[in-house]
């Protein structure tokens, strides 16, 4: 009888272990991984600010490369063109991810010497469903003009791949729900024809831009 | 690295009503979009809207933005965080009133002590040594706390963007704000007057590279305003702004990209 009991008090505990700490670990690794590629960026970032020297080039070719270390673009650009992504050929599409691309490299390079004086302290990480989890964080003024701006990184963690950044929110704006809502109406205003956006975005990177 | 580019009176209180009696006025004679022409579903005067926006850009590019512009160059930063305390300092009794009413007893009692303790010097200082955060509330997000339908998007002259609910809880806070009642004296009502259009300065100039960003750079300047008034309304309405690692995006955003694989 006691043999019995035992068995099936180990046979529960084996169970447990199997089932609900694989879970919890399974989401943990997650969270730890998000934060660990938030960190990564933001000590690459720094390196560059350190010697950063103004060259508007330069910039932009370490945005790129933070583009695509850290972010999955594709799936940001797909998402941005929301359910007019599936209407686009082949051709769209292609066309369509240079010129976001340019177009979201161009906006970081315009605010870059926003970032100058900033600190970053890393926050917490919470997961979102099964394929995202948030890692916050605050950016602080080092000379205390500008108030403290809290910030989420959305990190899309797919099972099997290395995690990726999805989207930046700010103060709880997401800028690519932004981004997507934007295209979406300058779609909508061309009927419908997603040549409309890649006319538009064509359009603002051949403008002068407005400096900051 | 702040994106906040709503106008002024969207977030604080001392809306003129005689904005808002145009913006009545404006609606009431304009036809409704037709679906199939509207860029977002909310939007049901959408072309109307943007005849209005048109018209706040240019009044921006030739009152708001070269004043805002002057503010920041000429006063120091000392002087700018006193103008932002005060005006954040005449919001409290709103602030007091709407969480009242929507049970938020907490948030209540600690606006009506900052308004207390900082009305020594009219919230030019602030005199309070509370760490806790004072959440702004307005009449809008206590007619949303009642489940009020927040209606249709409306660009207001001057006053920026608003939906029905928002401009209804606008119109009421400006009627019930104590401050409309107290203090006669010319000193008082002076700076009654001059809330308003400070706020607008002050707003525009803490927002300044932003806004400019959305104006000058962006595909449709229209559209990206109105995204980014319903995500600001959104995350002031959850109470999500001072949550850790919380989102004013909805997970249903997201769905739709994993429904279909390409």
């Amino acid at each position: 009888m006691m043999f019995r009991r035992h068995v099936i008090a180990v046979g529960m505990a084996s169970l447990g272990t199997a089932l609900l700490p694989a879970g919890l670990v399974s989401a943990d690794e997650r969270q730890d991984a998000a934060s660990a590629l938030i960190d990564r960026m933001i000590a690459d970032l720094k390196d560059f600010l350190a010697t950063d020297t103004g060259d508007v080039e330069a910039r932009a070719a370490e945005i790129d490369r933070v583009l695509g270390t850290y972010f999955d673009m594709e799936t940001i650009t797909r998402f941005s063109a929301g359910q007019y992504w599936r209407v686009a050929d082949t051709a769209q599409r292609t066309e369509y991810s240079g010129l976001f691309r340019d177009v979201l490299c161009g906006t970081i390079v315009r605010n870059f010497d926003q970032l100058d004086g900033l600190d970053y302290t890393a926050g917490a990480s919470s997961a979102k469903g099964d394929k995202f989890v948030m890692v916050s964080g605050t950016f602080t003024d080092t000379k205390g003009v500008r108030p403290p701006v809290k910030v989420n990184w959305r990190v899309l963690t797919p099972e099997g791949s290395p995690p990726r950044v999805f989207d930046i929110e700010i103060e709880n704006l997401s800028l690519l729900v932004t981004q997507k809502q934007e295209n979406v109406a300058v779609i909508r205003k061309g009927r419908g024809q997603f040549t409309a956006l890649i006319d538009a975005m064509r359009a603002r990177l051949d403008a002068p831009a407005h400096s900051n | 690295m702040t994106v906040c580019l709503v106008p002024y009176c969207m977030q604080r209180r001392g809306s003129s009503t005689p904005a808002i009696a145009m913006a009545l006025l404006v609606l009431a004679g304009c036809s409704s979009t037709p679906p199939a022409e509207r860029s977002d579903s909310r939007d049901h005067y959408e072309a109307a809207n943007r005849k209005v926006f048109a018209f706040n850009m240019g009044v921006d590019s030739y009152v708001l933005e070269p004043v805002a512009s002057g503010y920041r160059n000429t006063v120091p930063d000392g002087g700018r965080a006193a103008v932002d305390n005060h005006l954040r300092w005449a919001s409290m009794p709103s602030t007091a009133i709407n969480s009242t009413l929507q049970g938020k007893y907490e948030n209540a009692a600690l606006a009506t002590l900052n308004f207390l303790v900082n009305g020594l010097t009219l919230g030019f200082a602030d005199l309070s040594e509370d760490d806790q955060e004072v959440h702004a509330e307005d009449f809008g997000q206590t007619l949303a706390a009642y489940d009020v339908p927040e209606g249709s998007y409306m660009m207001v002259p001057v006053l920026g963007p608003r939906t029905a609910r928002s401009l209804t809880g606008d119109v009421v806070d400006f009627v019930m704000n104590p401050l409309q009642v107290f203090g006669t004296s010319n000193a008082a009502d002076t700076l009654r007057t001059a809330q308003a259009p400070v706020g607008a300065v002050t707003f525009r100039a803490n927002n300044f590279d932003s806004f400019n960003d959305v104006k000058y750079n962006s595909l449709d300047p229209y559209a990206r305003t109105r995204s980014v008034y319903y995500q600001t309304r959104i995350s002031l309405l959850e109470d999500r702004v001072a949550a850790s690692a919380g989102s004013a995006v909805s997970e249903d955003e997201f769905d739709s990209l994993f429904e279909v694989s390409e």
